[in-house]
């Protein structure tokens, strides 16, 4: 039951046994502690105490004990009160009888020097000996295995209430009794549910309440009394009808609110309850001092007994949640908050681990693999830049306002964090294996690295944006897998329906716009050198770059930029001072664009971002006018002003 | 059923219906007992929920023992009455303290807890 407590950091209740340190024994008021007669509830009613014989070893529970205990005490004070520890140590001496797993070695028992006279007092109301057979355990109720071994849950440990008297000559016999649905695994200690109805109190005391032994000796009194009420007359005392509210709290939360006030009480630090201490010490002398007085054994004073509930020592304090850059603070009542740390975790580790740059990716990228650690490196660093970005505008910004005088400066400072950011990014075209560890890459495959080179792009110098362009043709179809794969994932899921509203991604669209401005100022031949990166065959896929980018949008609309530019720089006037092959490269792209659009199923033809005008033109150049009719209906281009216009 | 005492002297009787490890209570049927002197008075209140830091003590009313008591029940006029009239008289006494401290040179703090109780 990890969840007991409903918050799994804090602790968990373990099923196990309760060890040495968590034992301790109830806490009772030396006067007052005798009254754990009364732990027994109605099995102690009927039984006759002159009846007690020597406990037949056929006790059918370990939960016969100390009712028998008790009753014995009830009945017979003990004649001296010499109280000897293995008394419980051995109960079958004491025809306490039953089980061998009753011995619980660290007991520690109550002085019962004073015990008896409460106890007489307290008696005579509790237990009438009838000599009607005991009714059958309210099917509820469960005994209370107080010495049993397979005391779990760590519920309260079996020693609050110890039977006192060791002078039981004759062993309670009532065990033969049917106590009710017993079962050795059952939990610890009976007890009495708080509950608000009356006397007849039909719900059973979970295993995990601890009651004060006056309170249980009132509760059990009460159910005696309803009980031998019942008994003599079959009308029924308490039903439910007249109490249609009782047992509003069900039993398990009952549990659970003991439970936590039980767990308050665990402490390593002895400071945390200074009367208890107090008194405990004072307990302790006292017992000590009558201990030199009488000469008797040592008796220890009973101690606070605390359900065995594990105290989780380690927890989870780093909760990372998917996609966040930070550790969610988890504060519990061992950390009561935790500042949101930002990656610095992953870093230092893996940095701690690698104990060298991001440079050797052969050898890191197993361990930098580890969960996630790419991703919140890269935001991690999207993040530090983005901050430079900002400051980069701000200059910017502020130049703009400022009079012409002190641009020139500003300008200078400006591109040299410009520059700086650039080089941070650390751009290079590199083989498609190293494509999951090339840094700037794995910036791009987050929407926030998008978005940063985006903004970053108009402040770069024109050889700059062109390498970024030339990087991100290069590695398009990573980037565009990357994009589909659900970079976002939503709700843990991905989404891969690119129509759906729920799908986030496509956030390459976001460099559509800057990049189209760049490819707008490109040379025809470092166009030519751009198509080349779409047009050439990849290694693991029979597919173009360029065939694959029309399903995508981002890549589809590059393209057409990339092509609408072509064409414009073509039917210009401008001297386009192209490399040798550069035509000829050019109108193998447009040739193979022509063939990959006729050849796509129009349904896998993304729409573009932007449709540029000149296409149709530009077809119209190289292809024949049945082709280009069919392209014009596949791209659903808005047709050319008139066919006959056509210079096809 | 339970007779909880609240910090601000109020007793309020009634069946304990729920509770939690703050000791917030809800109560049902819940019924302020109004006591001075030998008498009381019941004002029946419904259903409390009372914050656990507001709460005295609260304990289990034996029903048995319950109408075994030497006060004497009243109308909750007249215990109201006999409240208000045990409040004047305390207020009174209370100036005449203050008043002869103060001829003394003594000066009382005032009390500024919450718990008037």
């Amino acid at each position: 039951e990890p969840n007991d407590l409903g918050d799994p950091a804090v602790m968990r209740a373990v099923q196990s046994k309760p060890t040495l340190e968590s034992q301790d024994s109830a806490v009772l008021d030396s006067r007052i502690g005798a009254c754990w007669a009364e732990f027994g509830k109605e099995d102690m009613l009927p039984m006759d105490p002159a009846g007690w014989g020597s406990c037949p070893a056929s006790i059918p529970s370990p939960h016969g004990l100390e009712d028998k205990a008790i009753l014995q005490v009830l009945e017979r004070p003990p004649p001296s009160t010499n109280v000897a520890l293995d008394f419980l140590g051995s109960p079958m001496q004491r025809g306490y009888g039953g089980s061998p797993r009753l011995k619980r070695p660290n007991l520690r028992l109550m002085s019962p020097k004073s015990f008896p006279q409460r106890f007489l007092r307290q008696q005579s109301p509790l237990m009438p000996p009838s000599p009607c057979s005991p009714r059958p355990f309210v099917p509820t109720r469960r005994p209370s295995p107080l010495f049993s071994s397979n005391q779990t849950a760590g519920y309260a440990s079996p020693t609050p209430f110890r039977p006192m008297s060791p002078n039981i000559s004759s062993p309670p016999q009532p065990l033969a009794m049917h106590f009710g649905p017993m079962s050795p695994s059952l939990d610890p200690t009976l007890f009495f549910s708080p509950s608000a109805s009356g006397q007849l109190n039909l719900s059973v005391p979970s295993h995990m309440t601890q009651l004060h032994p006056q309170h249980q000796r009132i509760l059990t009194q009460r159910q005696q009394q309803g009980r031998q009420a019942q008994s003599m007359s079959p009308k029924k005392l308490w039903s439910p009808k007249a109490d249609p509210y009782a047992g509003l709290m069900t039993s398990k939360e009952k549990d659970w609110v003991v439970k936590v006030e039980m767990i308050q009480l665990q402490s390593e630090n002895m400071d945390d309850d200074y009367y208890y201490q107090m008194y405990y010490h004072r307990l302790e002398r006292k017992q000590a001092e009558e201990e030199l007085l009488g000469g008797r054994n040592k008796q220890e004073p009973p101690k606070l007994v605390t359900p065995f509930i594990q105290k989780v020592e380690t927890y989870d304090s780093v909760v990372r949640i998917a996609g966040s850059l930070g550790q969610v603070a988890v504060s519990t009542c061992y950390s009561p908050r935790r500042a949101i740390d930002a990656v610095h975790h992953a870093l230092v580790e893996e940095v701690a681990v690698s104990g060298a740059g991001c440079n050797c990716c052969a050898f890191l990228s197993p361990l930098l693999k580890a969960a996630g650690s790419h991703r919140l490196r890269a935001l991690h660093r999207i993040e530090k830049l983005f901050l430079q970005l900002l400051e980069v505008e701000e200059t910017q910004r502020k130049m703009s306002l400022a009079p012409e005088g002190k641009q020139p400066c500003c300008e200078e400072q400006k591109s040299q964090e410009v520059e700086r950011i650039y080089q941070v990014l650390k751009i290079r075209a590199c083989r498609s294996e190293e494509e999951a560890e090339d840094e700037f890459l794995q910036l791009l495959c987050v929407r926030k690295g998008k978005k940063l080179t985006a903004r970053l792009l108009p402040h770069l110098t024109r050889e700059q944006a062109e390498k970024i362009l030339l990087t991100i043709t290069h590695h398009l179809p990573f980037l565009m897998k990357k994009d589909m794969d659900g970079a976002v994932a939503v709700m843990g899921e991905t989404v891969s329906d690119s129509c759906s509203p729920l799908c986030p991604a496509q956030s390459l669209s976001l460099l559509y716009s800057p990049l189209n401005e760049v490819v707008g100022g490109m040379t025809f031949s470092k166009l030519i050198e751009v198509l080349q990166k779409m047009t050439r065959p990849l290694p693991e896929s029979p597919e173009l770059p360029l065939a694959m980018a029309l399903k995508n949008q981002f890549g589809i609309s590059l393209l057409y930029s990339l092509l609408s530019h072509g064409e414009r720089l073509l039917s210009s006037d401008v001297p386009l001072e192209p490399r040798s092959g550069d035509f000829e490269m050019w109108t193998d792209t447009v040739f193979l664009v022509a063939r990959e659009l006729s050849q796509v199923p129009k349904t896998s033809l993304v729409e573009p971002l932007f449709l540029p005008s000149n296409l149709l033109s530009l077809f119209c150049r190289y292809l024949d006018k049945q082709t280009v009719h069919h392209l014009e209906a596949k791209m659903e281009c808005s047709p050319l002003p008139s066919e006959a216009a056509m210079p096809c | 059923k339970h007779l909880v005492l609240l910090r601000d002297g109020r007793t309020l009787i009634g069946y304990l219906r729920s509770i939690d490890q703050f000791a917030n209570l809800v109560l049902h049927q819940t019924v302020e007992r109004i006591h001075v002197g030998k008498k009381y008075g019941d004002i029946p209140r419904g259903i409390f929920v009372v914050r656990g830091e507001n709460v005295v003590l609260l304990g289990e009313i034996d029903l048995e023992k319950e109408s075994d008591t030497p006060l004497q029940q009243v109308s909750i006029e007249e215990i109201l009455e006999e409240q208000r009239v045990e409040q004047q008289a305390k207020q009174e006494s209370e100036k005449l303290k203050v008043q002869a401290l103060k001829e003394r040179g003594l000066s009382v703090p005032r009390a500024d807890t919450l718990d008037e109780y």
